[in-house]
This record gives C-alpha cells, structure tokens and sequence, in this order.
C-alpha cells in the first residue's frame, strides 16, 4: 500500500478550480515530485493534503489516504496528531515560516515538547543534535539566536531541523530552494537527499525546476492548470518527455550543453490563455499540435508506468 | 598592470564600453544625533572589463556579490567611489548633471521587476513616451510612432496603448521594461535579472526576444543574472562576481568547458541540469557556509573562507590576475 495516496483532488476557490481533479501517489522512502508554473496548483495541492487550507475560501473534494486514513474526513485534533511524527512540511520562504521574535532553540524544542513529550535539559540537548544533523555550525550558541541573524540558507536548515525533529515519514517540501543562491540550493539539496537516504523518509518535491527533480526525485508528475498532464519515473520521463507541455518546458530550458546563442523553442502565450477555457484539454491553447479532438473533450490520463494526458501523444513521440 | 585586481590592459579602442577599476563603497552610520561613518560596505571593490560593440557581456554572481550595484553604478544610478566608466569614448564617469542626463540617452537598463520599475498610474502610451519627453525627443504623433514601431518589435500589438501595467502577465509586462529602455535606440542596455521573475517557457521567450532585439537594433548588452545557465546562453563573455570582485572572465563556451577558478567550478557544479543521467554522475562541490560580509572581506582571496583548496598563501595575499588561455584570465593563486 501506498504511503500517500491522492485521489481525484478537487481543490477550488470560488468559482476558480486551482486543482481539478488530481491523482497521485508516494510510496515509503520514495521521493515524488510535482513540477509546474505558477498557478498549475502544485502548492494548493501540498496545503490541502496538509489540511491547511482556510476551510472558508476552498472547498476541497476527493481523497488524500495516508497510510489508509483518509485526512479530509479526519477529525482536527487527529489531524493535528499527524502533524510532525508523520506529515511534516518544509516551506520555500522561511523568514515567514519561523516566529520572528522566539528563539530558535524555543521553536524546536516546542515541537519535541509537543509531540515527543521531551522537556528541560533533553530538548535542549536534542535540539542541538537537530541542529548539528541540519549542518548548522555551532549548534548550541544558534539555539539563543533570532531568526533575522541568520542568513536564508541558514533558515531553511532550521525549518528542516523542525520538520524532521519527529522523523516524519512523509515530508512535504514546498520550493524548499527557490529563495535561496545556487550554491546554498545545492548545500539544502544535498541536506533532504541524506535525510530521504539515512532516514528512510518519503519526500514529496513540490518545484518549478525540472533541474532541481532530475537530481532528486523517483517518480515525477507534471501538473498543468490543476491537472497532472504526465507522471513517470524520472529517468523515463526525461528520456522520453511525451505530453506536448513536459516537451516544451524542456526546450525552454537554458541548458549549460547546449550550443550558446541558439534560440530556444519556448511555449508560446502563457497560462492566461486558459483562463476561461473549459472544453478539452486545457494546453489546447499554446499548443503546436492541436487538433480538433483536442477541444472535443477533457482527454483522460492514459499508459501504465508512464501516463500522459495527451490524445495525440504518439504523433509528438 | 598597476594593482592586483586589475585584469590586464583593458579598454581596448573597439570596446563600447570599458570600466576600469571601479569601485563602489557605501559608508556604513551609526550614531542618531551625530552621525558616524563606522565602516564602509565594499559592494563593488575595483573591477575592470570591457564590452565590444554589438557583443554581450555576461555578468554572474550570487546574491550579495555586487553585481546589481557594478550595474548601477556603469549607468551612475549610484555614485561610484572610484574608477572610471567610459561609453564609445565618453567618460561616463566625468559627466555633471546636465550632459549626464542627455548622456543616459545612449544607456538604458531593464529591471528585474517589471511591474515595480512601471508606474501604475501610467498607461503604455504614456509608459513610452516618457523617455521621449525627458529627452525631448519628437512631436507627439512622432513619440505615438515610435511607441507602436517599438511594442511591434517586443512583440506586443498597438491595442495595449491604452493598457495599464497590472493589465499585463508578468512576460508581457517585462516585454513593455524593454520596450521602455528601447524608445531612444540606446547604444548600450543593461539588463539586471532580465528573467528571473519569470516562469521557464516565458523565460524562454523573453530570452530569445532580447537576442533578436540585438540584431534588430544593433544593441550592446550587459547581462546581469544569478543563473549560470541563462547567462551562458546569452552571452560572448562571461565574468564571475564573488564578493566585489571578478575572480574569472573567458568567452562564454570556455568558462563552462574549462572553468579555472574555484568558485567558478563550484557554481558550475551546483546548477541542477534537467537531465537524470548527468545528475547521477555529476560530480559536485558544495561550498562550506554562507558569504562573509563585504563589509569586513576576509584578508587575500576573499573566497578562502569557502575555498575547498585555500592554503595558507590564500589568506596572506591578493592572487593577481593570470591570463590561462586566449582571453581567459582567472584570479586564483593555485593552477586548477
């Protein structure tokens, strides 16, 4: 059975469909990546599995099971269980995620307070082990620290020392380093790639970068305008990109191989074409190879190992 | 070659722009009544290079190693400290107030933020114009025509005029910051992380958008970026900020093929490549810490305290440029 299985999410704001209809699933120590633009509901789909959606604005439908629970029909108290020794969740800017006028040691030994009954001396100690495991040098003295002395990378690992602090077996990382520079993304890579290794944790990579899921993740999906438009194991997907948007963000890439000065061959429009666009598939607009039953009919998500939402994948293959 | 950060002769007669030397220090105050200079933050501490005309120059580094400010500062948004700047033979750097402004004419700069850097209160049309004005340029039906000549080159149809900034997706409204820096047929652009707040696949087209403006308008381009790749792609020549300073500049397919300095091999390794097979085997260097602050740079190399391969001669003297092949010049004390 699946770690975390996502079935038919429905996530919507109003009138506005953020995630229409979204399946997927992460297995035990397995890293997953959901990779998209702005506005293809990566996020909103990481928040609505986490239940933190205010509950007034989204109405959410369909099912999120982790480890056969379904926890949209959990109980809050339940759910706040969960949170921390199971599901934890790492966010991309971390100066908003920590509490700007509580130290850090206070924030982490709170989490072992609450969930793993620790107290005095013991959380402390375990606090700098945390901190320490993290890559934070000089553990004890940060642990009296605000969070606006440290630098953006050094906030991230503090984020990462909480999340992990009940050894969570799902983590949910959401653009963990898009903030940060390219040297200190590959420090914070480095870091959740040790963790997914020593600690047996599974990983769900919510990111834009098609660079940052080829390093890192098993399995990837590629969402579009709230929907998965291809899911496949990483290796397979790069080697064989087949829905018509997978294909085009590739091309738009800068690639450090690739001869300098040659145009790329980006997408054309952008993701405000859709908008309003209800019939069909919704790429159907910036697509070079649309045809009419394309905007016939939503074309479902088909294969096995290797799905893709396209009617005329075969042609682009 | 006179000081140790300075990259051999430069300002050679077919450059369009050359900078020499150019320093850029912000004093530090402390103090609410009187005011105390306390120290000063080097942003930009003597860097040298040289553009040809019609050529693109790549300007990298991460954040915090002075890059924006040495862009600036080219443009005199920000005093420099010391240095010169010269454009086509002009001293930029000599210029007062007056021939400065009608200077600028020649010298245009795209922002990073689009909708930051347009006012909100201004329709395209007026968005436009306004450099016309400023500079006096053109009758008003003139500026109109320039305006829709100008948004037909972007790629944007005549209907926006009437538009306003937060009408626009975040492509089309970076394709008006271009557009804008276009309207005086400038000689030079300098475009500060021209596509970093953009999504890839517009990302992509903004790129190939910039390289087709050059040809259409005969353009010299300073590209300012943190991402290696992106640079690469647009760029002949290539310089690596750290701190202050250029610790290496090539041509564009030598700094990724044979990269000497340390700090260059370490960004190239840190670059995540869309590629799972190349991942796997790419063999990386990750730095230890954070940037020190430029306000206290570290004695010698100021990258020694991130250097995988600092010795002891790192910290006791400033490496001095050394030329590694046609054009290559690194800032390193050891041969990697």
């Amino acid at each position: 059975m699946a770690l975390l299985e996502v079935e038919d999410l429905r996530v919507s704001f109003g009138e506005t469909r953020a995630v229409d209809g979204v399946d997927f699933q992460v297995d035990e120590g397995q890293v997953v990546g959901l990779v998209g633009e702005s506005g293809c509901g990566k996020s909103v789909t990481s928040l609505a599995i986490m239940g933190l959606l205010p509950r007034r604005a989204a109405s959410v439908a369909g099912a999120a099971r982790y480890d056969g629970v379904d926890l949209f029909s959990l109980p809050r108290g339940e759910m706040r269980r969960l949170r921390g020794p199971d599901l934890a969740m790492v966010f991309q800017d971390p100066l908003s995620s920590l509490n700007p006028v509580v130290q850090i040691g206070r924030q982490i030994t709170e989490v072992l307070e609450r969930h793993r009954g620790m107290r005095g001396e013991a959380a402390r100690k375990e606090a700098v082990h945390l901190l320490d495991r993290v890559g934070i040098p000089d553990p004890a003295r940060r642990l009296g620290e605000y969070p606006h002395q440290l630098s953006g990378g050094m906030r991230q690992r503090v984020l990462i020392a909480i999340s992990v602090a009940c050894a969570p077996r799902l983590l949910i990382a959401d653009e963990p380093t898009t903030a940060l520079d390219v040297t200190i993304q590959a420090q914070i890579l480095e870091l959740l790639k040790d963790l997914v290794d020593s600690e047996g944790t599974a990983l769900l990579m919510i990111t834009h970068d098609l660079g940052v899921v080829a390093g890192l993740c098993d399995e990837v999906n590629v969402l579009y305008s709230g929907r998965v438009v291809e899911s496949a194991p990483a290796r397979d997907l790069f080697a064989r990109p087949t829905h018509p948007y997978t294909v085009g963000l590739l091309n738009s890439i800068p690639r450090l191989d690739l001869p300098i000065h040659e145009p790329l061959r980006p997408i054309r429009g952008s993701i405000a074409d859709v908008i309003g666009w209800n019939d069909g598939c919704a790429f159907a607009p910036r697509c070079d190879r649309v045809a009419e039953e394309c905007v016939a009919g939503e074309p479902p998500l088909i294969g096995a190992a290797h799905m893709h939402r396209c009617v005329r994948a075969e042609e682009v293959a | 070659m006179s000081i140790g950060t300075e990259p051999g002769p430069i300002g050679a007669t077919t450059d369009l722009l050359s900078v020499e030397d150019l320093v850029v220090h912000f004093p530090i105050r402390r103090g609410l009544v009187v005011e105390r200079t306390v120290g000063h933050v080097r942003a930009v501490d003597g860097v040298s290079l040289g553009i040809a005309a019609g050529r693109t120059y790549g300007l990298v580094g991460e954040s915090g190693c002075g890059k924006t400010t040495f862009g600036r500062a080219v443009l005199r948004l920000e005093e420099p400290t010391g240095g010169r700047v010269r454009l086509d033979g002009t001293e930029v750097t000599g210029l007062r107030s007056d021939r400065l402004r009608r200077f600028r004419s020649r010298m245009q700069m795209v922002f990073q933020d689009p909708l930051g850097s347009l006012n909100p209160r201004h329709n395209v049309d007026m968005l436009l114009a306004e450099p016309l004005k400023v500079h006096g340029v053109g009758s008003r039906s003139e500026q109109r025509r320039l305006a829709i000549e100008t948004l037909d080159a972007v790629g944007l149809p005549s209907s926006v005029l009437e538009r306003y900034p937060h009408e626009f997706s975040g492509g089309q409204r970076q394709r008006l910051g271009i557009a804008r820096a276009l309207m005086l047929r400038p000689d030079l652009v300098i475009c500060d992380e021209p596509v970093s707040a953009l999504d890839v696949s517009i990302q992509a087209q903004v790129m190939n958008l910039l390289e087709q403006l050059q040809g259409e308008f005969n353009l010299t381009y300073l590209v300012i970026a943190h991402d290696l790749a992106v640079v690469r792609h647009m760029s002949d020549r290539v310089g690596v900020m750290y701190l202050g300073n250029l610790v290496e500049e090539a041509d564009s397919e030598a700094i990724y093929d044979d990269p000497r300095h340390p700090y260059t091999k370490a960004l190239l390794s840190a670059v995540p490549q869309p590629d799972p097979e190349a991942e796997a085997d790419r063999e990386r260097i990750i730095l230890k810490g954070d940037l020190p602050s430029p306000a206290d740079p570290p004695s010698g190399c100021r990258f020694r305290t991130r250097c995988p391969w600092a010795a002891d001669i790192c910290a006791e003297e400033v490496p001095v440029w050394r030329e590694v092949g046609d054009g290559h010049r690194v800032a390193c004390h050891f041969d990697l």
